[in-house]
Order: structure tokens, then sequence, then C-alpha cells
């Protein structure tokens, strides 16, 4: 399996690297929205003095982090993969013995964050030194405490796109499916606001859903604000919503390749 | 022993959605959406021994490739069954994707960015074979089919012609014990495509391969296949060996006759005329095969003859005639 992974992640490496340049395209663009809720955010706190006690330091620090966070945390499984459903050239894949979504297009996945890494860093440091947050609150622990809880709510975000994009075995165009599944990623993972700034109602139901598991709980356990139990909740949730998506994931998925026309070609 | 393949009642039928062209119609068709049925394959029931290699006949649309996608796992069928190698090919069984290999068209299993040696590489990890029994099988398929200088080419700069050889390489590579061949010389010039013959056929002798192909050239059919399944409207209309198939559906002969002064005589009464664009020169009349000597003497007493020929129809009139019976 190990060498299975290993081929995988040569073949995708190279691939990636093929399209470099739309890959910064695409980086760019992710990048946009975040910077500019960092800005819009921190001029307003600097102007007002705090927002709801969000001093301007809290929300550099907190985009900042949620940068790095969003990389690590989102995919792009929607774009490498639905097409393949949709005009046949899944047919290849299907019938080799290995899954194709959770090796190969996974193994895409994560190639194509290494790769944008690379893009990322250099604008994060321009960030850095344009803005110069106070990181004092940051701890190691913390930071240690955040890599599982990064990579395990990337699988999550990761299975559940991937059953939105099995779905393209029914309806052929699932964009617009995805499309309001990023919008409930903004609205309660706190990328377009912080959580603790929502109204009381969206904070209480956003603490049961996944979506702040990619960004919220990873930010707030790198800046070192959760308590003990609170880290505990949070580690609970992620592997509630684990099990959940991967089940979810998996019968959709064999619901689908019943489906499965296997045109073209 | 149980054979190979086993088939029974096996149907599939598309649901294809239908509407007529303009703005109305895509509007209407928005909110009632009208669906035909298309029987892609309709109860067909076959069995293939280990070791044989069956050609699967039909014009375009008649349902091979649905038979064939569905034998390989890719197709869950309306109803009927099917048994290879001791699995149902549509619940997909890591064993079953092991044993078998399914090549079609052009884009199958090597990507397209990178060299062909990469995704040689991969295949041989997702089939887990081990490294001297993959050096060993590529060396034999490299010498068949020439792979060396085509695999350090990423695959998009390669021609039609070697991607179908190197398509066909990359599925071989785990020694399938069943091959499903969707047009295995597609595109191949006529010395690729006798060489992809000798290989699949020196490929089955020593291996006790099965092997189904469907092909629109008649030569790899003549060539490979003893045993033919033709396929028409989704329905199997004839299932048996190759030579037998002349008999059976178009027990005529031609006879070719060269005269002098060719244009005076009719031929009309001795038998059907036909066209023979190979050989021009000549009159061709086709009787049924029982009349063959008969209407010989009698063309030979009859009419200033110089040379008589006679031989069997071309197998790809027979098969027409066959799609149409």
């Amino acid at each position: 399996m190990f060498l299975i992974f290993k081929r995988l992640w040569q073949v995708n490496w190279a691939e990636q690297w093929q399209y470099r340049a739309n890959l910064l395209m695409y980086l760019l663009y992710w990048l946009v929205s975040p910077i500019i809720y960092l800005a819009v955010w921190t001029s307003i706190a600097t102007a007002n003095g705090d927002v709801n006690g969000f001093t301007a330091n809290d929300f550099i620090t907190y985009y900042m982090v949620l940068l790095i966070c969003d990389q690590v945390t989102s995919n792009i499984v929607i774009h490498t993969f639905g097409y393949k459903i949709q005009d046949g050239s899944l047919s290849g894949e299907l019938i080799r013995p290995i899954h194709p979504m959770l090796t190969n297009a996974l193994v895409n996945n994560v190639a194509f964050k290494i790769l944008t890494m690379f893009g990322l860093t250099p604008i994060w440091i321009i960030l850095f030194f344009l803005f110069q947050p106070d990181f004092s609150s940051v701890t190691l622990t913390g930071i240690l405490l955040s890599i599982p809880a990064m990579i395990l709510a990337f699988l999550i975000g990761y299975l559940q796109s991937a059953a939105i994009t099995a779905l393209a075995f029914w309806t052929t165009r699932v964009y617009s499916i995805h499309e309001f599944y990023f919008a409930l990623i903004l609205l309660f993972s706190g990328q377009f606001v912080p959580l603790p700034l929502m109204p009381q109602v969206i904070q209480d139901i956003a603490q049961y859903l996944p979506f702040q598991l990619m960004l919220y709980y990873p930010i707030q356990l790198i800046l070192g604000n959760l308590t003990t139990p609170q880290i505990i909740q949070g580690y609970v949730m992620t592997g509630v919503w684990l099990v959940i998506s991967w089940l979810i994931f998996n019968w959709v998925w064999r619901k689908g390749v019943k489906k499965y026309s296997a045109v073209g070609a | 022993m149980a054979p190979t393949i086993s088939v029974q009642q096996l149907s599939k039928t598309y649901q294809v959605p239908e509407r007529e062209g303009g703005f109305n119609a895509a509007v209407r068709g928005f909110f009632n959406r009208k669906y035909k049925d298309v029987k892609a394959v309709q109860e067909v029931n076959f069995n293939i021994e280990q070791g044989e290699v069956v050609g699967f006949l039909g014009p375009n649309g008649a349902g091979k490739t649905t038979t064939l996608k569905m034998l390989s796992g890719l197709l869950h069928p309306t109803s009927g069954t099917a048994n290879v190698l001791g699995f149902t090919p549509w619940e997909l069984k890591t064993e079953y994707l092991r044993s078998m290999t399914l090549v079609m068209g052009q884009r199958n299993r090597l990507s397209w960015d990178i060299p062909a040696a990469d995704s040689f590489l991969l295949n041989q990890a997702i089939y887990r074979i081990p490294d001297d029994e993959y050096k060993e099988t590529y060396k034999e398929l490299d010498e068949l089919l020439e792979l060396e200088p085509l695999m350090k080419k990423p695959v998009r700069n390669l021609s039609l012609g070697e991607r179908m050889k190197c398509e066909i390489a990359v599925g071989l590579l785990h020694r399938p014990k069943v091959l499903f061949l969707d047009e295995p010389t597609i595109g191949l010039d006529i010395t690729g495509q006798a060489r992809i013959r000798e290989f699949l056929q020196e490929y089955n002798k020593r291996t006790g391969a099965t092997i189904i192909l469907t092909s629109h050239y008649m030569a790899d059919v003549t060539a490979l296949c003893e045993r033919i399944i033709i396929i028409h409207h989704g329905q199997l209309k004839y299932d048996g060996g190759i030579n037998e198939l002349s008999k059976k559906i178009a027990p005529f002969k031609l006879i070719g006759v060269l005269m002098e002064n060719a244009d005076e005589h009719d031929l009309s009464q001795y038998g059907e005329q036909v066209e023979n664009m190979e050989d021009a020169d000549k009159k061709f009349i086709q009787v049924k095969a029982d009349e063959v000597t008969r209407i010989t003497s009698r063309l030979l007493a009859d009419l200033p003859v110089r040379d008589i020929t006679i031989a069997d129809p071309p197998i790809e009139d027979v098969i027409e005639q066959a799609f149409n019976a």
C-alpha cells in the first residue's frame, strides 16, 4: 500500500508541476477573500479601538493563522474529480483495484496543497511585515495540538466534498450544489467573521457543525485561546464528524457507482 | 469445470433524456423531463470457456461495448446475471479487478501529462507486481510492441497508434486471466495491427488467458477468433464458429467468370449478379452452395469461359447478412 501511495505521489506531483502557473492563479484567487476580511476588520477595529472586545491585533493574528489553516483543511476534489464522472474518464480508474476517490484523488489534493504552500509562504511573509502581528499568545502545545486537528478536519471536508462530487453520478452538474456547501463553510467556519462576533444563535448552531472544525477550532488552538474542556470537545466533535462524513461518503459513492453510465469511449 | 465467463439474460436499458430542440422545448424539458428507454442489451446469454478467443461483432450502437462494460464491472445491468472467474463483475471486488483488464479507447490508464514510464510504474504498484515479474513482463511486451522509445515522452505527445500500444501494454502488466479489448487495433497502421494480433495470439497461447474483443477490422477477427458472437440491436444474433457462420447464415458461393466479350453475356439467369471490386475483369454471381456444380457446368457449356473461380463470399458480406437476418 505504501508503494501505491508513493507512486501515486510521484505521478500527481509531476502532474501538478505541469500546471504551476495555473496553480498560482488559483492560489491568488483563493487568498483574495481572507486578505480582504483581514484588511477590513483590522481597519474597523483600529478606528473603533475594538469590535465587541476584538482588538486590531486579534483580527490580524486570527486571519494570519486562518490563511494557513485554510490552506491545510480545504480541498479541490470537486474540480479535480467531478468532470471525470461527467465525461466518463473515470472508467479507467474505476476498474483499477484501488479506490479512485480515496487514493488517487486524495493524493492529488495533497500534492496540490503542498505545491500551493510554496506560493503562500512569500505572501504570508509580506503580510507579516505589513501588519506586524503580535503572536505572543501562540504556544508550541497549541501548534502541536492543531496539526492532527487540521489533518482530520481536512479529511472531514474532503469526504464531504467527495460525497457532493459523487452526486455527479446522478445529476452530472454538481458545481452549484458545492457552491452552496461552500457558502455554509464561509458562514459557519469563522472565515467571513470570527465566530464570537456572530449572533448567539449562529454561534450555538456552528458549535455542532463540522465547519468550525476546519478553521475556527484550529485557529483558536494555535492562538492558545481554548480551555482544556474546549480542546477535548473539539477533538470529540472531530471524531464524530469524521465518522458521519465517512458513512455519508461511502453510502453516496456505492449508490452512485451503480448509476455510473460510463459515457464516451 | 465452470465456464470462465457465463452470462444469463443480461440486459441493460439506458434512460436517455429526450427533448426537441428550441427554447420552449428547453423550458418544458426543465419542468417535465421526458425519458426514453434505450434497450442497449437485451437478454443476452452465452458461456465462454477458459482460453477461448471470442470476437464480438456488430454495427455501431449494437450493444457490444455495453456488454464489455458490464462484464468488466463498469456498468450495472438492468437485469440478468454474469459471472466472470467466479465473481460478479459489477461488485468490483479487488480480487476480480486484479485478474482482468479492460482496454478501451485511448485514454484509460495512461496519464497524459507525464511520460508513459511513470504510468507503468504506478500500475506496477497498484497491481502489486513484484519487481522481477514486472521486469520480465515488461521485457516481453517491449519485444513485441517496441515500447522503449515511447516510454520517456509525455503521453500527450505520442501518436494515436503509439498510445494504443502503450495502453495495451500497461493493461497487461499484471498478466490478467481475462482480457476485454474494445477495438484494440483502432488507429494502428497495418504493421501495427498485425503486431498486436500476433501479440494477442501469443499471449493467449502462453498464458491460457480468455479474450473477448470487439473490432471493426475483420482481419482482427478472422486472424484471432475461432468463435464469434454477433450482437445487433442489443440481441444476440449468432454465437458459434467463424467457419460455420458462412454455412449457416449465407450458404452461398461466389462464382467468378472471365469471358471474351464479357459485356455481351448476361449471367442473371444463372444466379444473382454481384459486384466485386477486387477483380473487375471478372463477372461474379452468387449461387447456393449445393448448386455450385450444376451451375458451373452450365456456365462452362454455354459461355466462352477463359477462367473460372469458386470462392466463399467475403466474411464482411456474410456478417452483414447476419445483421439483417
